[in-house]
Order: C-alpha cells, then sequence, then structure tokens
C-alpha cells in the first residue's frame, strides 16, 4: 500500500476480475458472484417486533466496491453491525474469505482482515493524529500488558508502524497534522483520519459507513479517488451511502436494501434505471408520520 | 487561635500517612477511571482486600505476612473477576452500581457476626504488624526515636511506614507511567474515548477493560496494607464506601489521566482537610459557636461539616475543572459524548 | 448553580436544629433478661425475669455501674460514652427454676458502635429457644409480609431514579438523600415543630409548638419532597445539561451531591435514630399467620394505591405518555413537539416526592436516620436493574421483588447480611439478561 492519491496507480489484477465478473453477473437480488469475499444467507434482526434486517442472500465480489444504498431506516447500518459482529442477527449464517463469521466476536473481525468504520466518525479527538493512527495497527507486542513494561521488546516495531502510519497520514494528506489532537481536524479530515486508520489493520475487506456525510463537496472528489485507490490495491470495499452521485461514480455494484430487505442489484446503470428503487426511495415515508413513528416505539415499551 | 499548630499540621500532612494510602488508592483509581473511563465506585472494597489479606496471614494463619500481600492481590483479582465480568460488557454505569454494591457488601460480610471468626467482626484484626516494624528496626528506625527536620518530624515507627509507602508511590506511579506510555496505555486511553473505535480495529476491549479494573485494583490493595500497617490494625468501618469517593475527590482535584494528578492530588487533598479540620476544632475548643439560640457548630459536628464540603468540592471540581488543577483539558476525556 | 445549592444548605439549616442538641446526649445500655415462653395459640410469649444482677464494665475490667432487673426484666446502666463494655449477667441471681438459654453466655460486648441511639440494648434469655414455636409457614408469611413492605416502599423510591433515568440518562447516586429528605422534613414537622406556626393551634392536627399530625406531615413533606427533586434539576441538572456536560461527570456529581447532603443531614440531625411522634408504638393485629401493625397495613395500603396511581398516569394520561416517548426516544420526542425538558424537571418532581414518602413509610418502620437512604440505594439499584434501567413499570416490580427477596432471605443468611442476596440478584440479571425483566434489548449503532 504505497503511492499517493494523485499518480496514476496499475489498477490490480483483482480489480480487473472483478469489473469482469460483475459484468457478467445477474442484475437480481441475491444474485451470485463468482468469487465473493463475503456471502450473508438468511439474515434476520429484529428489535423487538420491528423486522430491522431481513436479508436472504448476498454476495460481495473480491475486489470490487460495492455500495449499499437505500432509504433511511432501510437496515444498512444494522446489516454492517451484524456482519462486523457489533451486533448480534436473531438468526443467520454469514462467512468472510472462507471463515464462518457467526461466532466471531467484533474485535476477531479486524483480525481476520475486515475492517468497518462509523457513521458518525469515530477519531479519538483526545489523542493525537499519529497515535489514532498506530492504534489501528493488529498484532502489536506491546498491547500485552506483561510486554509493554519491556520497551525493547516493541520499540522496534512500534517504529515500523509509526512509519507504514506516516505513509497513510502522507497519502490522506494528513501528514501536516501529525502531532494535533484529533479533535482539532475538520470534519472531513476526520473522516479521511478514520478511513486511514482502518487501512492500519491491513484489510482485505473496508466497510465504510456513510463515508461522504457531512463532507464538503470539494473532499468528496478527494474520498472518491481513495476510495479507487483502495480497490486498485485489491482490497475489497462495501460502502453504506445516500449520495447517488458518487455512488454512481464510483462503485462497480449496486445493492439496494428497503424496509430490511435486498431489493435490487445492479451495476450503477442498472439501478438508477429500475423502478422498483425509486418506488423505495419515493414511497418509503407515504402514509406514515413520525407521529406514528413513536406511537409504534410506545406499543414496545 | 493556634495558627501554628494548625499550619505545622497541614504542612505535615502533605506528605504524611494519610497522603500516603490516598495516593497509591489513587494511583489505581486513576489506572481505571481517569486512564480507562472504568466508575469503580469500590476501590474501598479492593483496599480492604489487601488490608485484610494481610491480617488474616499474620493473625490466622500464624505465616509470615509476606504471604499477605500475596493473599491480598489473589483477593484483589478475585474481587476484579466478580465485579468486571457481569458489568464490562455493558454501559459505564452497571460497574458504578455493582462496585458500589460490592464494596458495601464486602464491608458488611467482614464486619458480620458469623464471620467474626475470620474477619474479626466489627472489631477487625489487630496486632499483627509487629513483624513489619522489627524490619523497620532491622534497617535502622528506632521506634521510639525522632526522624525528619522541621515540621516534617516523625516518631521511627511513623517514619518507617511512610518510607515504605513512598517507595511504594514511587513504585506504581513509574509503573502506571511506563505503562501508559506503552501502545497497551495507547488501548486504554483509546477505550476511555470510544470502545466501538477500537473494538472496530480488533483489539479485545472486554479483555483490556478486565486488566485495567484488575491492576488498579491490586494497586489499591497495596493502599490498604500500608494503611493496615500503618495502624497496626483493620477495621471494617474504615473502608466504608465513602472512603472510594474521597480517594475520588482527591484524584479529581490532582487531574485525572495523570500520573502527577494522582500522587499531588491526595497530598493537597489531605492538606486542605487537615486544614479545615484544624481551623474548626480550635473554633470549637472552648465550647460551641452559637448565633443567638442557633448552634452554629460545636466539635463534634467538625468531621461532618468537613466532609460535606469534600462533598461539595468534588462536585465544584467536576462541573467547573474536571481535569483538576494539573491535568490538561486536552487530555482529558473519560466523558465526551 | 452555586444559588441552588446555598438553597439547599439554607433549607438544611432551618431543619431539625433543636432536636439533636437540646436532648439529653446520655448514654446508658438497657439489659432484659427474659424467659422464653409460648402462649396458648403457640406464639412466642417472652416473660420478664425479675431481680437478677447485672454488671457493666469497662474494657479495663473496672465496674461503670450494676443493677437488678425491675418486674419488667430491665435494668437501666449509664455510661459515661460510647465504648468497649462487658455487660455480665450474675447467674447465681437467677431464680432457681432458670437458666441461660442454649449457647449464650453470661457476658456480652458492646462496641461503641452498638450506640446507634444513645441507648443500647442487650437481651439475655433463659429457658429453650422458642423459635421452633412458630410453624415454617407462618414464618415464611411473616417474612413475605415484611418484604412486601420493604418491596412497596423500594419500588415507591425507585420509579424516580428509573425515570430519571429513562428520561436523561443519568445514574442519580444521590436518590438515597431524596428518600432521607422525605422523612427528615417529617420529623421536622412532626417531631420538632415550627414553633411560630404554634398560633395555629386552633386547627386540627397543629399543636401549640407548631408540631404536625402524621396526617398533615405526610402531604406537606411529600410537596416538599417534590420540591427538592425541582430544586435538583433547577439548580444543577437543568444546567449542566444545558451546558453539554457529559453523563459520567454529571454522575459523578451525583455522588459529590450525596457526600455534601449525607453530611449536612448529620451535621443537622445529629447521627441517632429516632422515631416519628405519631403511630410509632403499635400493637401488632394477628391476620392469618402473619402479625402485623394497623400502621403497617396502612402504609402498606397506602404505597399500593400510589403505586398503581403512578402506574396507571404513566399508561393512561397525555403527561405519562409524554414521559415514557421522552424515555423511549428523547430526539423523537422533541421532534412530535413535547418539551423534553419540561418532562425531565416533571420526572425529577415526581421522583422527589415518591422518594420522600417512601422515606416517611420506612421512617415509620424503622425510625428517621440521617443515611437511612443510602442505606437503600443499593437496593433500589438492584430493583431497577432487575426490573429493567429506564422502564418505570421494571422499578416498580423491581424494587417490589427486591425488597420481597431480600427479606425472605434472611432465612438462608443472617439478618446482619440480608442485603448479600441482592448483590447477587444484581450479578445475575447483568449476566443473563441485563436488559432486565421489562426491559428492551438496546439497539446499537
Amino acid at each position: 500500500m504505497t503511492g499517493d492519491s494523485t499518480a496514476q496507480r496499475g489498477t490490480s489484477e483483482i480489480a480487473v476480475e472483478a469489473k469482469r465478473a460483475l459484468a457478467t453477473a445477474a442484475a437480481e437480488p441475491g444474485s451470485a458472484k463468482p468469487d465473493p469475499i463475503l456471502e450473508a444467507r438468511d439474515m434476520v434482526r429484529n428489535f423487538g417486533g420491528i423486522l430491522a434486517v431481513d436479508v436472504e442472500h448476498l454476495e460481495v465480489q473480491r475486489g470490487s466496491i460495492t455500495a449499499l444504498i437505500g432509504p433511511n431506516g432501510a437496515g444498512k447500518t444494522t446489516f454492517f453491525n451484524l456482519l462486523t459482529g457489533f451486533d448480534e442477527p436473531t438468526r443467520g449464517w454469514w462467512q468472510f474469505d472462507g471463515h464462518q463469521m457467526s461466532d466471531v466476536a467484533a474485535h476477531r473481525t479486524a483480525a481476520m482482515g475486515m475492517v468497518r468504520t462509523f457513521q458518525l466518525t469515530k477519531s479519538l479527538t483526545k489523542l493525537p493524529v499519529i497515535e489514532n493512527m498506530k492504534l489501528g495497527a493488529t498484532a502489536q507486542r506491546g498491547e500485552k500488558w506483561w510486554n509493554a513494561l519491556v520497551p525493547s521488546l516493541w520499540r522496534d516495531q512500534e517504529h515500523e508502524i509509526e512509519a507504514r502510519a506516516d505513509e497513510l497520514l502522507a497519502r490522506f494528506a494528513l501528514g501536516h497534522m501529525r502531532d494535533e489532537y484529533a479533535g482539532a481536524l475538520s470534519g472531513g479530515q476526520r473522516k479521511l483520519l478514520e478511513m486511514a486508520r482502518a487501512l492500519m489493520t491491513q484489510p482485505r475487506l473496508v466497510m465504510l459507513d456513510e463515508p461522504m456525510a457531512g463532507v464538503n463537496p470539494a473532499l468528496k472528489q478527494n474520498l472518491n479517488d481513495h476510495i479507487r485507490g483502495l480497490r486498485d490495491e485489491g482490497v475489497t470495499v462495501l460502502f453504506v451511502e445516500h449520495d447517488m452521485d458518487m455512488v454512481h461514480d464510483v462503485s462497480d455494484w449496486v445493492v439496494v436494501m428497503a424496509e430490511g430487505r435486498i431489493i435490487a442489484e445492479g451495476t450503477p446503470d442498472q439501478i438508477s434505471n429500475n423502478p422498483d428503487v425509486i418506488d423505495a426511495y419515493l414511497g418509503s415515508h407515504q402514509g406514515t408520520s413520525l407521529l406514528e413513528d413513536l406511537e409504534a416505539l410506545e406499543d414496545l415499551g | 487561635m493556634d495558627w501554628e499548630a494548625i499550619f505545622e499540621g497541614t504542612v505535615k500532612s502533605f506528605i504524611g500517612i494519610n497522603a500516603v494510602y490516598f495516593a497509591i488508592a489513587a494511583i489505581g483509581l486513576n489506572v481505571q477511571f481517569g486512564f480507562t473511563g472504568l466508575l469503580n465506585f469500590g476501590q474501598a472494597a479492593f483496599m480492604a482486600a489487601g488490608a485484610y489479606g494481610l491480617g488474616m496471614t499474620a493473625h490466622y494463619f500464624g505465616i509470615s505476612f509476606w504471604w499477605g500481600i500475596g493473599i491480598g492481590i489473589v483477593y484483589a483479582i478475585v474481587l476484579g473477576l466478580l465485579m468486571g465480568i457481569p458489568t464490562l460488557r455493558l454501559r459505564a454505569d452497571y460497574l458504578a452500581i455493582v462496585t458500589i454494591a460490592a464494596a458495601e457488601i464486602v464491608r458488611l460480610v467482614v464486619r458480620s457476626v458469623k464471620f467474626k471468626d475470620v474477619f474479626g467482626g466489627s472489631d477487625g484484626i489487630n496486632e499483627f504488624s509487629g513483624e513489619f516494624r522489627r524490619v523497620g528496626t532491622d534497617v535502622g528506625f528506632e521506634v521510639a526515636d525522632s526522624y525528619g527536620f522541621w515540621w516534617f518530624t516523625f516518631t521511627g515507627r511513623q517514619m518507617w511506614t511512610l518510607v515504605v509507602g513512598w517507595i511504594l508511590v514511587a513504585f506504581f506511579g513509574t509503573l502506571v507511567y511506563m505503562l501508559m506510555k506503552s501502545p497497551w496505555g495507547r488501548v486504554l486511553k483509546a477505550i476511555r474515548e470510544d470502545e466501538d473505535a477500537v473494538r472496530s480495529l480488533g483489539k479485545n476491549v472486554y479483555s483490556y477493560k478486565m486488566q485495567s479494573l484488575i491492576l488498579g485494583g491490586v494497586i489499591g490493595t497495596f493502599s490498604g496494607m500500608v494503611f493496615a500497617l500503618d495502624r497496626g490494625s483493620v477495621q471494617p468501618d474504615n473502608y466504608s464506601r465513602d472512603v472510594t469517593f474521597y480517594v475520588l475527590t482527591a484524584l479529581v482535584l490532582g487531574g485525572v489521566a495523570k500520573v502527577s494528578g494522582s500522587i499531588v492530588g491526595p497530598m493537597l487533598f489531605w492538606a486542605i482537610f487537615v486544614f479545615i479540620e484544624s481551623t474548626l476544632r480550635e473554633f470549637t475548643r472552648d465550647g460551641p459557636v452559637r448565633i443567638g439560640d442557633f448552634t452554629l457548630i460545636d466539635s463534634t459536628q467538625v468531621g461532618q461539616i468537613n466532609l460535606a464540603l469534600i462533598g461539595l468540592m468534588l462536585m465544584l471540581l467536576m462541573i467547573f475543572r474536571p481535569q483538576g488543577l494539573f491535568g490538561s483539558r486536552k487530555e482529558m476525556a473519560f466523558d465526551d459524548r | 448553580m452555586v444559588i441552588a445549592l446555598f438553597a439547599i444548605v439554607a433549607g438544611l439549616l432551618a431543619l431539625a436544629d433543636a432536636p439533636a442538641h437540646a436532648q439529653d446526649t446520655e448514654y446508658a445500655i438497657r439489659v432484659r433478661v427474659l424467659d422464653q415462653q409460648r402462649d396458648a395459640s403457640g406464639r412466642a410469649d417472652n416473660q420478664p425475669v425479675e431481680g437478677v444482677s447485672i454488671t457493666v464494665v469497662d474494657a479495663d475490667g473496672a465496674e461503670i455501674g450494676a443493677a437488678v432487673t425491675d418486674a419488667e426484666g430491665m435494668a437501666l446502666i449509664a455510661v459515661p460514652a460510647p465504648g468497649d463494655y462487658v455487660v455480665r449477667l450474675d447467674e447465681e441471681t437467677l431464680p432457681d427454676d432458670l437458666g441461660l438459654a442454649g449457647e449464650s453466655t453470661a457476658e456480652e460486648a458492646v462496641t461503641p458502635s452498638s450506640f446507634v441511639t444513645s441507648t443500647t440494648n442487650i437481651t439475655f434469655f433463659t429457658g429453650e429457644s422458642q423459635s421452633f414455636g412458630q410453624s415454617g409457614v407462618e414464618k415464611v408469611a411473616q417474612r413475605l409480609a415484611d418484604g412486601v413492605r420493604l418491596g412497596l416502599i423500594l419500588a415507591m423510591c425507585s420509579v424516580g431514579l428509573s425515570l430519571i433515568f429513562g428520561t436523561t440518562g443519568l445514574t442519580n447516586f444521590a436518590h438515597g438523600e431524596m428518600v432521607t429528605w422525605g422523612a427528615l422534613v417529617a420529623f421536622l414537622l412532626n417531631v420538632t415543630g415550627i414553633g411560630f406556626l404554634g398560633f395555629l393551634d386552633f386547627l386540627p392536627l397543629i399543636d401549640s409548638d407548631g408540631r404536625f399530625q402524621l396526617f398533615l406531615t405526610v402531604p406537606i413533606a411529600v410537596v416538599v419532597g417534590g420540591m427538592f427533586g425541582w430544586l435538583s434539576d433547577w439548580g444543577i441538572f437543568a444546567r449542566l445539561r444545558r451546558r453539554g456536560i457529559g453523563l459520567i461527570t454529571q454522575m459523578v456529581v451525583t455522588v459529590g451531591l450525596s457526600i455534601m447532603l449525607r453530611n449536612l443531614f448529620l451535621y443537622r440531625f445529629g447521627g441517632r435514630t429516632r422515631p416519628l411522634r405519631n403511630y410509632s408504638l403499635q400493637e401488632g393485629v394477628d391476620i392469618g399467620p402473619v402479625t402485623i401493625t394497623p400502621r403497617d397495613i396502612v402504609t402498606a395500603l397506602v404505597s399500593l394505591a400510589v403505586l398503581v396511581a403512578v402506574a396507571s398516569a404513566l399508561q393512561y394520561t397525555r403527561i405519562g405518555k409524554a414521559v415514557r416517548a421522552v424515555s423511549d426516544n428523547p430526539d423523537l420526542a422533541s421532534a412530535t413537539g413535547i418539551n423534553s425538558q419540561q418532562v425531565i424537571r416533571l420526572v425529577w418532581v415526581a421522583g422527589g416526592s415518591l422518594a420522600a414518602l417512601g422515606g416517611i413509610f420506612r421512617a415509620l418502620d424503622e425510625q428517621v436516620g440521617f443515611d437511612m437512604g443510602s442505606r437503600l440505594l443499593f437496593l433500589m439499584f438492584a430493583g431497577i436493574t432487575l426490573g429493567g434501567l429506564g422502564s418505570a413499570f421494571g422499578a416498580l416490580v423491581g424494587g417490589f421483588l427486591v425488597g420481597v427477596l431480600v427479606e425472605l432471605a434472611t432465612f438462608v443468611v443472617p439478618s446482619e447480611l440480608k442485603n448479600t442476596p441482592a448483590l447477587l440478584i444484581l450479578i445475575l440479571v447483568l449476566l443473563l439478561r441485563p436488559q432486565g425483566i421489562l426491559g428492551r434489548a438496546e439497539r446499537v449503532g
């Protein structure tokens, strides 16, 4: 993972392969892909009577950029939480790169090569930027308390990690902020930091939850480049997004969720012409109001 | 008004035994609360674990009190697991509730008639520090002689405990300082701010919180040991739940999430405490202070007023200067949501 | 905020100055010698033993005083101050046909901590233990009755704690002091009296010392308890919320508040526990297997009525629904036009009132003491955790269950340790069902 964001990068073979594979994949919910890095089957999450997620089948092609879109409350973030172990499904089965994940704790997923970011940025504002980055590295010897007291055991590794962190910071144009507290960063910079920090885990699959939310338009293009850059290095990207322009611009494949279900899949072009999708976006709140939502909530209590 | 006595007492209490055992307890609490954001409201129970560990070995088992240190540590680990296992996966307040409850139960059990044979009931355990004192005499602190200079003059007996105590403060202070500079400490500080972020980066947050809780508890155990050795006795009512809160106040006063804060805070705390206490005592020495028929304060109420002021100090510090006198607001973050 | 604190302090200063110090501070040990007997229906009916010599010696063995038991089987021996004493019964002076019961010895130790009030009680029993006189069923029934009373009080005290948590996320460690506050206000009105209101003695229920009969005291103290809740929120917590001060900071503030208030209570009220003036001593009435005083029946029925009223208000009234809506989701509630700050204020007031009522009832049961509320705090926590943190109905159910369980637990553990099962409940609930009985699993993300 070297190079900077502006230079032309060679597209990895995996990414080329992915593009080719997706061109032949069926544009329908639950469509099979030739080489899925992530596969979910029959995943259901119930919140006291409300069906938040009900995904029958989803495959994410290795090396692709896959967008997960849908109206508010469609269950996208909940689905993310389930896949990454931050929430437990009522039932379901899923696997990542050949590993059955149902009983894998959230913190283990990162070590396995699957890392996520959050809708509300979770930069650790009271730690310096560089410490934020170094935290991301996995398998640190100095993170065991019995080693922590003997710096000679982890100092070399720490230097390596720091060098890698500096490289990534430079690539995300945050190098000049390295010693500032993360709290001093702008909202967009925090998004970048969170993404860079996630990359410190050296993932094979990056899951971004609304990377563009709250980011100013100038920076959006920049973020898009970073996402494409990841793919070009062979990292698979799955991201939740509202911004249709961005989705169209960057993704190889689009998955649409509404009311917990996957209602459509396809290439960006196929999706923008899909009537079901338009219905889902426009019709999702017809006939209901916030007041009724409130009453629904009350009935749960 | 005997101002000289008041000031002498105040100055002395900067380095006195109370500052020592509070400092050790605060260093431990700081690992949990300051660095990891864990609300351990039962530090008193950990302190009791150490004190009873020592007392029981020397008094009942009849083995050298050195074993008591080990037993105290084992107690603390068991206590930490008991408090941590049910709560550390849940929101922060559950730990607070369970620790405060566990501390109360520990106190009830050790003072109970039922277990009087084991813990000595409400009288506690006495006369077990002989061996410790002998070591003091061996290294040259004659019990009855006085040591020190100016107002800082102590008897050999006190001085020996102080020396051991301050060595422990320095040791644990350095230990925690080094740990917090390491990647391990980085994980704790990150957990304090946002545990989900840390989890997403592949750290076992639960395990780190447990390590932090137990480390802080074990350090707290040593605080209880020092206190017990100084007194030569363990009494259950010295480990009431409010003790934790006084330690917390001392910590917040010095500065949360700073090792120096956890040492300076208790020194200041006791200086303030002794100053108020002895001043009020002087005021009430010749009978209650009255305004008309209204008794403002008499000598039995001095301690109560003083503790009420400590409660007020804790509130005001948390509201207006949560980083304490020496902490930095930029770094201090047990609560940033 | 500072103003509010001053207001609280000023209120405290007004509280019960006289009784703490006007009364004698003489200490005494009251010794009773009882012969264990049963009455016709098989219940314990201990008889006093007269003419037994009792001696009190101090820690050094020096005699402090001696006395002979009177017709009540009672001997009162004054001591200079709380301290370590040994109370000795001269077995030679026991009637020939009587001997000390089972394993009991002729000596009892008294420690300084025994002097919770100025008088500490020591009882010597002779004859055979009659504890088997009550059948198992009767014992269970009696405990159950005690448990129900404690449970109702706990439920009342906990509702506010749970609702405050539900609407603001704050765990209020000073909630115990709200309970104590209610009892102290009742003590002030009922026992100390408000001197300058003495001219109202032409009214019923008020005497010339400005003392209010309990029936008048209770509603006033409940209102004052509500004011205390209002003041806490208006003066402190509403301001902290507005300044965006985090919950953990606020929680530590409640800890400071609790320490401050408790010590101020101690400062004004003193460390002794004292009873309210009316209905503190009553003969029990037998109802089936259970002995219960009319007072307890009344308080239990009132508690039950209040709890039902609270539950129905939450369930059916507009404002109750608003409270639950804010509890569920403050943002959503605001979006529908509910003023969540007002709702929170209301919750504090209601919580303060209920805590005050619970405190008064507890005081009728156990006397008034400066730390009576904070002793209950941990049971309240166990209750609301069991019921489901933040759920009002959960607090009712959980508080009640914990009260019953704690009393029933005395069959298994000694009564001095009867609170330990509450910790066990707490731990088990958190391990098995952290959302509690009526709580809902939290949605993540």
